[in-house]
């Protein structure tokens, strides 16, 4: 008689030939994803617009004698030195465009999978949740490394261009590093507060919103304490501030607000082992019993 | 017998992509399926027919009235969408109550008809549940269960039996065949034949955007068997078993497979070669793996009258 | 249905449906944190009732005007179509026999009368935590009355502002925000009539001082560069906004169809 075989479930037991970078492909297609949504290009494009300004101010400052008449009362911003790095990068408007270009590309990195319970998908995978995470981190990465360290540096060299001597990085040889810094600041603090955001929701609407509207309603937070509290300490509460005396401090400036500048790095550092703590959290992987 | 939904030359793009295509069908009182494969342009279809898209070429009307931005045929038509998607912070009462509030009903009447509708689909007990923490097979109970709320003349149900259990399947589906005894009319989607020929002998056939054919559930099957099907039989010895088929009539032609384990057999008779393959096997003491028919599907079908 | 009865009908819905999501009571617990902030305010400036004033204004006009009223408008406004159509809800209300208009007038009216309700109480508890000493006093009650009046229309204006931009575009939380904090923030710099092209030069112009009237420092920061539009202008032009975004809503929900991602 024919035997009926049945086919269960078996367990491999070989070893798994695994690739070195397993978040690289989370993160091209977080990436593409990004470029993939409409206007998407023309909002990442944005964020490159302070730093056009701030190159045309390089040029000028390097051409005074030809817009004499413009910058006569301006001469002060037009002294191209790390402040002027820190003006451009640490300025309201600058980190309004980052902000914009990270709620619209990125806020639906941890939430759409959520929605559309893509996690299973990808812990049936090769993957782990570090893994996971670095891919998506990298995405936010990756726009933020666009927006602020390429220009950074772009600026820098663009100095020496227009000036024809290697003055400026004599006198300010760590400014490259300075840049550096402060967009690899940028990238931990916001690719955590990012994901925090994007893993406390399942609608990438909402999330957008509250990526931008965290933010902003941090600044009015601080404001308010501050008005109640009536000490500067309290503008820890505004990430804005945070990211302003952290940036100073590794631009080589002097802290604009009246506290440790080592506070906002406390506090900047608070919110990225949050966002650690409730990703670890939310993202379960597929536990197969053996 | 005069038309409930007429459509008439009627296509739809999705850009580039083609969604119906130069479809034109007259639909009457009673039951009447749309079958075809995902993606063939049965939602797309149903859509039109209930005004939520417009046409970009061609017209759909029910009882003569065009679809579009026409709110008033919605009084006696109810529709079933296809997807799992609900308000799922309400109760299955609230949902189908809510949704009721837009006839015009007095709240007493709303709160009847609602319950009434919850009871038909088997839902009284879980009516005060969250719609969200539903099972499946609840959350497409209480879907048909909005549509039938309002007591409609004409039903629009998109594939009403996806994600039902099978006692669920054959409660629904008679249901739906009541409201053919009452006269009513019901276009109903789905992928699968044995569905759609459990509810109805009607059966539209849909297939990248074209209706294939139309006719009865008869007809559809002779097209079916006039096509030859394959059945594929993996076994400890093909060639033995192949000797056993050699002679009978209903085979048509027999391959084996490159791996020198697969018989693959084209008969006309599907159901008598299946009949014959059991006894076979046993008498030959042959170990078979797997049985397989690689081209008993609707998409064969589909292949064969597109002649692909 | 009749339109009237229509809209009644999607009001009633919506607004049984928005009081009980979690959206709304995350927004809800926003709109508490000046509350809390007033009695801070109260325990720590006990007595002091100049700077009391000054900590009201800035707490109730900024908060409430420049972020708290703008976030609410805009993501609801933006929901009234485009939640439906990202949970794949719509066919649920397009298959009813009601007219598409009042599907964007019910939702909008619900919205609105949510937010109106999220603001009335977090503005209201604020206010009088912080004036509870002079309960006695009508001047009081009007200021406060005028203050909700303001937030009250913001949410009209800005609800019916985003709602159109919700109906018109598949993605219309980034062009919304780019509207709520940067050209709204950014239009005060703008010499000559510019600021005019704004939801919040209404507003500001309803608030119960004027330039150069002194005030605390948020009303320094509020009154920045403003060049104040006569008050009854102020209510018609914040007026004229809500029906003018509110019939263009209309009519692109009418006349467009919405494909949802399934």
């Amino acid at each position: 008689m024919a035997v009926i075989r049945e086919k269960g479930y078996a367990h491999w037991d070989g070893r798994l030939a695994e690739r070195r970078c397993r978040w690289a492909p989370i993160a091209r297609t977080g990436i593409r994803l990004a470029f993939r949504k409409k206007g998407f290009k023309f909002v990442f494009a944005g964020a490159f617009l302070p730093s056009f300004f701030a190159l045309a101010g390089l040029y000028v400052s390097e051409r005074l004698g030809d817009f004499k008449a413009l910058v006569q009362s301006n001469r002060n911003l037009l002294e191209i030195d790390p402040r002027y790095f820190k003006a451009v990068f640490t300025n309201g408007s600058f980190l309004f465009l980052l902000i914009l270009v990270l709620a619209y590309g990125t806020a639906g990195l941890v939430s759409d999978d959520i929605k559309h319970g893509s996690l299973q998908l990808y812990f049936a995978r090769p993957l782990g949740k570090k893994d996971y995470a670095a891919g998506k981190m990298a995405v936010v990465a990756f726009f933020v490394l666009m927006a602020a360290a390429l220009p950074g540096l772009l600026l820098v060299a663009f100095k020496l261009v227009f000036a024809g001597s290697l003055a400026f990085l004599r006198a300010y040889p760590w400014l490259p590093l300075s840049v550096l810094g402060y967009a690899a600041l940028l990238t931990v603090f916001f690719g955590s507060y990012v994901l925090l955001i994007s893993a406390s929701s399942r609608n990438a609407r909402y999330a957008a919103v509250l990526v931008f509207g965290a933010y902003y309603f941090s600044a009015v937070l601080a404001a308010l304490l501050k008005s109640v509290f009536g000490t500067p300490a309290m503008n820890l509460f505004s990430i804005p501030a945070n990211i302003g005396q952290a940036g100073a401090v590794l631009f080589g400036q002097k802290p604009p607000l009246a506290v440790p500048a080592v506070w906002s790095f406390a506090a900047l550092a608070g919110v990225c082992a949050l966002a650690a703590a409730v990703l670890g959290r939310k993202i379960r992987g597929v536990e197969v019993i053996k | 017998m005069t038309a409930v939904i007429s459509a008439s030359h009627l296509s739809k793009y999705y850009g580039n992509v083609l969604g119906l295509n130069d479809v034109s069908i007259e639909i009457e009182a009673g039951i009447t399926g749309l079958l075809g494969p995902n993606g063939a342009g049965k939602s797309t279809f149903m859509k039109l027919a209930t005004g939520q898209m417009k046409p970009d070429i061609g017209t759909v009307a029910i009882r003569g009235r065009r679809t579009w931005n026409a709110p008033e045929i919605f009084r006696s038509v109810g529709f079933c969408s296809e997807p799992d998607a609900f308000y799922e912070d309400m109760t299955g009462l609230e949902f189908v109550a809510g949704l009721l509030r837009f006839y015009g009903f007095s709240r007493k009447e709303i709160g009847d008809r609602a319950a009434r509708a919850l009871d038909i689909v088997g839902l009284t007990g879980d009516r005060d549940r969250l719609v969200r923490g539903y099972s499946r097979g609840m959350r497409q109970r209480v879907k048909f269960a909005q549509a039938i709320a309002h007591d409609p003349e004409i039903l629009i149900l998109d594939e009403p039996l996806s994600g039902l259990d099978s006692l669920g399947k054959r409660k629904l589906i008679k249901l739906i065949k009541g409201y053919r005894e009452e006269g009513r009319t019901v276009l109903v989607s789905s992928h699968v034949l044995p569905e759609i020929e459990a509810l109805t002998s009607r059966v539209v056939l849909v297939h990248q955007g074209r209706i294939l054919a139309e006719g009865d559930v008869p007809y559809i099957r002779e097209l079916i068997e006039a096509h030859p099907h394959q059945v594929s039989v993996r076994s400890s010895d093909p060639r033995r078993l192949a000797a056993r088929f050699v002679d009978d009539p209903a085979v048509l032609k027999m391959t084996f497979g490159g791996d020198g384990r697969t018989l693959v057999v084209e008969t006309r008779k599907r159901d008598d070669l299946f009949e014959r393959l059991a006894p076979a096997v046993l008498e030959a003491g042959i170990e078979v793996e797997e049985i397989s028919s690689p081209d008993d599907n609707l998409e064969a079908v589909f292949k064969y009258l597109v002649g692909a | 249905m009749r339109l009237g009865s229509a809209v009644r009908e999607t009001f009633g819905f919506f607004f049984t449906l928005g009081r009980r999501t979690g959206r709304t009571r995350t927004f809800a617990l926003l709109g508490l944190v000046p509350v809390a902030m007033a009695v801070a305010a109260r325990a720590i400036l006990h007595g002091r009732t100049g700077d009391l004033a000054a900590v009201s204004t800035e707490i109730l006009m900024v908060f409430f005007l420049q972020f708290y009223i703008v976030i609410l408008a805009l993501f609801h406004g933006t929901s009234i179509t485009a939640e439906e159509v990202e949970n794949r809800t719509l066919s649920y209300l397009l298959t009813r026999p009601i007219p598409k208009t009042a599907i964007v007038l019910g939702k909008f009216s619900a919205y609105a009368a949510l937010m109106s309700a999220m603001v009335a109480v977090g503005l209201g508890a604020s206010y009088f935590v912080l004036n509870a000493g002079r309960m006695g006093d009508a001047a009081l009650y009007a200021a406060f009355f005028r203050y909700l009046g303001v937030l009250g229309l913001g949410v009209l204006a800005y609800t019916a502002f985003f709602a159109f931009l919700g109906t018109a575009l598949k993605r219309a939380i980034i062009p919304g925000l780019a509207f709520g904090f940067g050209w709204e923030t950014a239009i005060q710099y703008f010499p000559g009539s510019t600021q005019r092209f704004s939801v919040v030069h209404y507003l500001k112009s309803l608030l119960p001082y004027r330039p150069g009237s002194g005030g605390g420092r948020g009303v320094a920061l509020l009154l920045f560069r403003l060049e104040p539009t006569s008050p009854a202008l102020a209510v018609l032009a914040l007026l004229a906004i809500t029906a003018v975004f509110l019939a263009l809503a209309c009519a692109v929900f009418r006349a467009k169809e919405y494909v949802s991602g399934d």
